[in-house]
C-alpha cells in the first residue's frame, strides 16, 4: 500500500520507491530505502505535506513524494 | 601543510566542529543547508588547512550547493577526507560514508554529537566501527569540545586505512570488468574502481570524464552489458536502486554491531512537535512567533534609543569645542556624527531582530516552519524550503541570495531570488522605525512594523505567482526536507553571533555610512553663495523682532540648501517622485538608499535637520514637512524598490544571465513607483 494510506502513528516497512530520478535518489539518501521502517508522524490539515520518521530521522515531504513510497503495513 | 576536506550529510555539525578546533566564526544553525559555500580555515600556524564543504546527502548531488561539494571532492587536490557523521542517525550517514570510501582516499570518521546519544542512554563502539570500516574513528562532540584534539592529532600524526568495504560478489565482478578497462587508461586501480562504481550508478560527471577517452567505445559496451546483467540478476529496473539497497543493508549490519541503541521513549522533540506542527494550531503558533519577534524588535529596541542619542549628541558637542572651528569641524560635528548617530540609535532594534532569526535557525524550528508553510507556498508556485532564504532575507538580502542555492530547480531558485527583495532586510528597519515613530501612534508601532513585513512578504508571493504563471511554466520542485531534532541554542554561541553582528553594524556605520553621510553633507553645503548670505544678513539686521529674524534665518538655510549641488540634483529628479508627493529632499533620500538602506535615515537627518541642536528634531521636522499619505508612499517605495548595491552585486554574481539581471534591476523600481502612486491616490480620497 501507499504510505499516504497509513494513519498518523502507523508505520510500515518500505517495499519500493517509485518516484522518478533524481528525487528517488534523494529519498534513498535520506534513508527512505527498501527494508527500512517508516512511520507517519504528522500531516497538515489538507494532507498536502507529510512528516515521517525513518531510521531515527524526521523528514518532511509532499503528498506526491509520500505517495511514491510503497510500504508493507503490519 | 596538510589539507583536509570536511564532508558529511547536512546538519551533522561540520562547521561547529571547525569552530570548536579553531577560532573561526563560521555561521552555524540547526537545519540542513546552513553552509552553502566552501570555506577554508587554517590552523596551528598553517600546518593544517581544513576546507568546510556544504553538507551533501549523497554523491548523487541534488542541489547547487551539493554540487559545490561533489565537484570539490572529484576535481580538487587534498590530502584527506574528514567524514563527519551524526551519532544519532548513524545508519543513514554511513550510506554516504560508503560512497566516500569508494574513492579510497585517506579518510577518518568523526562521529559527532555523541553527547546527545549518550545522554539518551545509547553508546557507540568506536574501536569496532574502526575495525569494520578499516579507517580511524573518533567519537566527538563539537558542543563539549570532545574528541576534537584527538582528531587533529590523528591528522597530524598520519594514519593508515584498509579498504574493507566490498559489495555483493556479483556486483564486484561487474565493477572489476569495468575498472580493468578504465585502468588501461588511468593506471590507478583505486581511481578506476571508483569510476566504475560511479558509472554503474549513472553518474553524469564521471560519464563526462570518460566520454572523450580512447577506451570509451569498449567501455560503453561493457558497461551496458554489466548494467543489463545486474538488473536481470537482482530483478531491479535501475542499478542505482541496487547500490542504494546494498549500502543501506551494509550500514544496517554495521550499526547493528557497533551501536547500543538508547531505550525507546518519546523524545522531547516528539512532544514539542505534537504542538508546534499540529495540523490546526501549527500555523497560528507560527504567526504568533513572527508577530512576537517584531513586537519585541520595536518595543524593547526603542527603550535605549534616547540614551544612545544623548551619548552621540554629547560626543558631537564635546568634539565641537575640541576641534578648531572651520570646515573640518562642521563636516564632522554637523555632517558625519549626527548621521552616524541617527543610525546607531537603531542598533538595539537590529540586534533583537537578528536574535529572533537566530533562534529560528538554532532551535530547529526553521524546518518546521517550512513544513507548515509548504502547502501555502505551493499555491504561489514555491515550496516549503524557499522559506529558509525568505526568512534570512529579513536579516540581510546578501546571505539570503546565497541560501537560495539549497533550491534544486533553477526556476524555483530564480523566482525565489527575484522576490527576495520584498523580504524587508534589517537595514530597512531604521527607516521604518523612524517613519513609524513620526507618523503612527506609539501603541500600535510594533503591529505596524509587523504589518509592513507581512505585506512585503505577501507581495513577494503574489509576484512569485505572477512570474510562475507568465515566465516560468512547469511544476515547482518536489519538497523533501529533513526536520532536525530541537536543540537548545548555546547561549555563548548566540551571544558571540550577536556581538559579531553588532561589530559589523558599527563598522558599517563608521565607514560606509559615515562616508556616504560625508558626501551628502558636502553636496548639501556647497557651493557656498556669499551674495545670498550677504543679502539675508542685511535683511536680518533690519529685522525688528526676534521671530522675524529667526524666520529669515530659516529661509536662508532653505535657500542655500536648494542651490547646493545636492539641491540641484534633487530638483532634477524631483519630477519622477512628484506624483507621490515627495519633495526633492525625499527624492534624494530614496535614491541615496540604493547605496545602503540606512543611508536614507542619515540623508533625511542631514537634509531636514541641518544644524538642529537636538536630534529629536528630526521626527518633528519630518512631521512638519511630510504628510501622512506621502509617508506611507515612502514606506511602500522602500519596501519594494531595488535593494542596496551589495545585494545587487550578489544577485549578479549568482545569476549569470544578462536578461534576468536587467529584469531584476528594473522591475522592482517600476513596481514600487506604481504601487506607491496607487496608495498615495487612495489615501488622497479618504
Amino acid at each position: 500500500m501507499k504510505l499516504t494510506q497509513l494513519k498518523v502513528g502507523e508505520s510500515g516497512v518500505i517495499e519500493k520507491v517509485v518516484a522518478p530520478e533524481p528525487i528517488k535518489s534523494r529519498l534513498f539518501s535520506m534513508g527512505i530505502t527498501k527494508g527500512n521502517r517508516i512511520k507517519v508522524i504528522e500531516h497538515t490539515l489538507k494532507k498536502e505535506t507529510w512528516g515521517v520518521e525513518v531510521e531515527g530521522s524526521k523528514i518532511a515531504l509532499r503528498e506526491e513524494e509520500a505517495g511514491a513510497i510503497e510500504v508493507k503495513n503490519d | 601543510m596538510i589539507k583536509a576536506v570536511m564532508v558529511g550529510q547536512p546538519n551533522v555539525g561540520k562547521s561547529s566542529l571547525i569552530n570548536a578546533i579553531s577560532n573561526a566564526r563560521l555561521h552555524v544553525g540547526n537545519f540542513a543547508g546552513v553552509t552553502v559555500e566552501k570555506k577554508e580555515v587554517e590552523l596551528l600556524n598553517n600546518r593544517l588547512k581544513i576546507v568546510d564543504l556544504p553538507g551533501i546527502y549523497s554523491l548523487h548531488a541534488y542541489t547547487p550547493e551539493e554540487e559545490v561539494t561533489k565537484k570539490y571532492l572529484l576535481f580538487e587536490e587534498y590530502d584527506l577526507i574528514i567524514n563527519v557523521v551524526d551519532a544519532n542517525v548513524l545508519q543513514r550517514n554511513l550510506v554516504l560514508t560508503f560512497q566516500l570510501l569508494d574513492m579510497r582516499k585517506p579518510t577518518i570518521l568523526v562521529v559527532n554529537m555523541i553527547d546527545e546519544l549518550e545522554e539518551k542512554g545509547g553508546k557507540i563502539d568506536a574501536q569496532k566501527l574502526s575495525i569494520l570500516l578499516g579507517i580511524p574513528v573518533v567519537l566527538a562532540s563539537a558542543k563539549e569540545k570532545r574528541g576534537v584534539e584527538e582528531m587533529v592529532e590523528l591528522i597530524l600524526k598520519g594514519f593508515k586505512c584498509e579498504w574493507k568495504i566490498y559489495y555483493n560478489d556479483k556486483i564486484e565482478d561487474e565493477i572489476e570488468k569495468i575498472s580493468s578497462i578504465l585502468n588501461n587508461h588511468f593506471q590507478n586501480p583505486d581511481l578506476s574502481r571508483f569510476y566504475a562504481i560511479r558509472l554503474l550508478e549513472k553518474d553524469e560527471d564521471i560519464y563526462k570524464i570518460v566520454h572523450d577517452l580512447p577506451i570509451f567505445l569498449e567501455l560503453y559496451k561493457v558497461l551496458g552489458e554489466s548494467i543489463k546483467r545486474l538488473s536481470i540478476e537482482f530483478d531491479i529496473p535501475d542499478v542505482r536502486d541496487l547500490f542504494a539497497q546494498e549500502r543501506n543493508a551494509l550500514a544496517k549490519s554495521v550499526v547493528m554491531q557497533v551501536l547500543t541503541p538508547p531505550p525507546h521513549k518519546e523524545s522531547l522533540t516528539q512532544k514539542i512537535d505534537k504542538l508546534l506542527i499540529h495540523p490546526i494550531l501549527g500555523l497560528p503558533i507560527f504567526l504568533f512567533f513572527m508577530w512576537l519577534i517584531f513586537q519585541i524588535t520595536f518595543q524593547v529596541g526603542s527603550l535605549p534609543m534616547e540614551y544612545i542619542d544623548q551619548v552621540v549628541n554629547n560626543f558631537a558637542n564635546w568634539l565641537k569645542t575640541i576641534l578648531p572651528p572651520g570646515d573640518l569641524n562642521s563636516i564632522i560635528t554637523e555632517g558625519v556624527i549626527p548621521a552616524v548617530g541617527a543610525i546607531l540609535m537603531f542598533l538595539p532594534n537590529i540586534l533583537l531582530l537578528f536574535l529572533g532569526i537566530n533562534l529560528l535557525e538554532q532551535t530547529g524550528y526553521m524546518a518546521r516552519a517550512a513544513f507548515l508553510l509548504d502547502g501555502f507556498l505551493k499555491r504561489f508556485g514555491l515550496q516549503g524550503k524557499a522559506f529558509v532564504p525568505l526568512v534570512s532575507g529579513f536579516g540581510c538580502t546578501v546571505p539570503a541570495y546565497m541560501a537560495a542555492r539549497t533550491l534544486k530547480n533553477p526556476k524555483d531558485r530564480l523566482i525565489t531570488m527575484l522576490i527576495l527583495g520584498f523580504m524587508n532586510c534589517s537595514a530597512r528597519l531604521p527607516v521604518y522605525v523612524l517613519l513609524i515613530a513620526a507618523f503612527f501612534p506609539a501603541y500600535n508601532a510594533g503591529n505596524i512594523l509587523f504589518a509592513i513585513y507581512i505585506t512585503g512578504a505577501l507581495l513577494g508571493l503574489i509576484v512569485a505567482k505572477i512570474l510562475r504563471t507568465l515566465l516560468f511554466k512547469g511544476e515547482p520542485e518536489p519538497f523533501v526536507m529533513e526536520m532536525p531534532p530541537y536543540r537548545f541554542p548555546s547561549l555563548k554561541a548566540l551571544a558571540l553571533e550577536l556581538w559579531y553582528k553588532a561589530k559589523i553594524f558599527i563598522k558599517k556605520a563608521g565607514t560606509f555610512i559615515a562616508g556616504a553621510a560625508m558626501i551628502i553633507w558636502f553636496l548639501s553645503s556647497y557651493p557656498k553663495n556669499p551674495s545670498l548670505i550677504q543679502l539675508y544678513e542685511q535683511k536680518m539686521e533690519s529685522a525688528k523682532t526676534i521671530q522675524e529674524k529667526k524666520a529669515l534665518e530659516e529661509e536662508l538655510k532653505a535657500k542655500l540648501l536648494e542651490q547646493s549641488y545636492l539641491g540641484r540634483v534633487g530638483k532634477m529628479i524631483e519630477p519622477i517622485f512628484k506624483p507621490l508627493g515627495f519633495d526633492w529632499r525625499l527624492s534624494v533620500a530614496v535614491v541615496s538608499g540604493l547605496s545602503a538602506k540606512e543611508v536614507i535615515v542619515s540623508t533625511l537627518a542631514t537634509l531636514y535637520a541641518v544644524g538642529e541642536e537636538n536630534e529629536k528634531g528630526l521626527i518633528q521636522k519630518l512631521r512638519e514637512n511630510i504628510d501622512f499619505k506621502t509617508a506611507v508612499a515612502l514606506i511602500v517605495i522602500i519596501m519594494i524598490y531595488s535593494p542596496c548595491v551589495a545585494a545587487m552585486g550578489t544577485f549578479y554574481s549568482e545569476v549569470p544571465n544578462w536578461a534576468w539581471r536587467l529584469f531584476y534591476t528594473i522591475y522592482p523600481n517600476v513596481l514600487a513607483w506604481i504601487l506607491a502612486f496607487g496608495v498615495y491616490k487612495l489615501l488622497e480620497r479618504v
